[in-house]
């Protein structure tokens, strides 16, 4: 796990800087959240539900939304994905897809939910269909590309 | 004492869930009533550590864009002839610096223009990062307290009101949009002197709320900071109507506004550091599209 407190520096510059020109329609994948999955992969449920409140307290704090919005999430979503990550184990890229979908899914329906809570009610739909389902599909799909790639590099490296 | 000790070790896992949920709950609790001490704590000392590095991060793909632009053109024009290949990109080159400093100054000219028009002072700022959310629409500036800034004060470009000032650490600055979700500026209809609140939306683009049902709003209107709320002088740009909505049975009547800046390309803004001068606005460059 030394590759966390630079994996957590990356994320933040890249999230804060590099993605601005990779936005679709304003949307930009979330990187934190990826990076929630792939400790958790690696950790206990106890350490990831930690590091997961301590990645999601850097975004906050990177963010102009209150501080412990996405700590929150993603120190529920670190503790989920740790605990079941003997479910989650698959190799299959579609499934992989999936299972990133729901898990961004689920945190963008946390965050809304606290915003109501803390902030008044958010339209529900406007959200979902604006910032929920586009980000969520956006972070499985840069997660996929992330995941898969020393698989997409054995099969280009494999002799014929 | 031990036999607490063995219930927290048997139920760890629930308590440090419980701990970091708790723990999440409060800090957002703390900031809804009031600034709290220990938030402003984290959140400034977060966004000191962090910000040089965005600031180097920033320069660098800056530079790397320039080079990488450069090694493009260089390999396109390789297969042409040497010599005219060398002259060519020479002088494409020279062209596209020639082309950005065209622009760059037309926008400080244009912002400079702006700052002599009004009788205000502003400061030049780059803006450095954005908001690392898809929920909040925030900028980073690459000033801070060090050169004046200060909290709520506003932001603009030369087209018009781009936001204010939120949070402030030495050597940087982060700025509300005008779209932010949370965020609510009072507006006035230049045409017909009619109020409202512009308020940010989730996705693109504002909203004018609180307009009088009766009221004459028609799309392509001018909308301006009103000046009441203390934050925002008077008269300065903020969109334009794009449509109108009356529901039946409401109060108010709502409409949509195209921001008059085109916030998702902001480069240079300009910050207002005087605010005892608040008037000249509307007459002045600030208004003007």
């Amino acid at each position: 796990m030394t590759w966390f407190l630079p994996g957590l520096l990356l994320c933040a510059m890249a999230q804060a800087v590099l993605l601005g020109p990779l936005s679709v329609w304003g949307i930009r994948p979330d990187l934190f959240l990826l990076l929630v999955f792939l400790v958790s992969q690696r950790v206990s449920p106890e350490a990831a539900t930690g590091l997961g409140f301590l990645i999601g307290l850097c975004q906050d704090g990177l963010s102009g939304g209150p501080l412990g919005l996405h700590a929150f999430s993603d120190s529920l979503v670190g503790f989920l994905a740790a605990r079941l990550s003997h479910h989650m184990y698959t190799d299959k890229p579609l499934a992989l897809f999936w299972i990133l979908l729901g898990g961004s899914a689920a945190a963008g329906g946390i965050t809304l939910a606290l915003l109501a809570f803390f902030l008044g009610p958010r339209l529900v739909l406007p959200a979902l269909f604006r910032v929920i389902v586009p980000e969520a599909l956006y972070t499985a799909a840069v997660g996929l590309l992330i995941l898969c790639l020393p698989q997409i590099r054995a099969a280009l490296t494999r002799p014929t | 004492m031990s036999l607490l000790l063995r219930l927290l070790a048997r139920y760890r896992r629930a308590v440090i869930l419980t701990t970091a949920l708790v723990l999440s709950f409060l800090l957002m609790t703390l900031q809804v009533r009031h600034e709290s001490g220990v938030v402003t704590f984290t959140r400034q000392a977060l966004l000191f550590v962090v910000s040089p590095f965005i600031k180097v991060t920033s320069a660098t793909i800056r530079g790397v864009t320039g080079t990488w632009r450069d090694y493009v053109d260089l390999r396109a024009l390789r297969e042409e002839n040497k010599r005219l290949q060398l002259e060519t990109t020479t002088l494409k080159r020279r062209l596209e610096q020639l082309q950005d400093q065209a622009l760059e100054t037309q926008r400080l000219e244009r912002l400079l223009a702006m700052r002599q028009a009004s009788r205000a002072e502003f400061l030049t700022a780059r803006v450095v990062g954005k908001d690392a959310t898809n929920w909040f629409k925030t900028i980073l500036l690459d000033r801070g307290s060090l050169e004046g800034i200060r909290r709520n004060q506003p932001v603009l470009a030369p087209d018009g009101l781009v936001g204010r000032v939120v949070e402030v650490t030495p050597s940087s600055a982060r700025v509300q949009l005008l779209t932010d979700p949370v965020s609510a500026v009072g507006g006035l209809i230049q045409r017909t002197r009619v109020t409202g609140i512009v308020s940010g939306n989730l996705g693109a683009g504002a909203r004018v709320r609180y307009l009088p049902l009766m009221a004459d709003v028609a799309v392509g209107d001018e909308v301006l900071t009103s000046g009441m709320g203390g934050v925002f002088p008077k008269g300065i740009l903020i969109g334009r109507i794009t449509s109108v909505e009356r529901k039946s049975g409401a109060l108010f009547q709502e409409a949509t506004l195209q921001s008059a800046v085109d916030l998702s390309r902001l480069e240079e803004v300009l910050i207002l550091t005087h605010l005892d001068v608040r008037e000249g606005f509307e007459s002045g460059a600030g208004s003007q599209p």
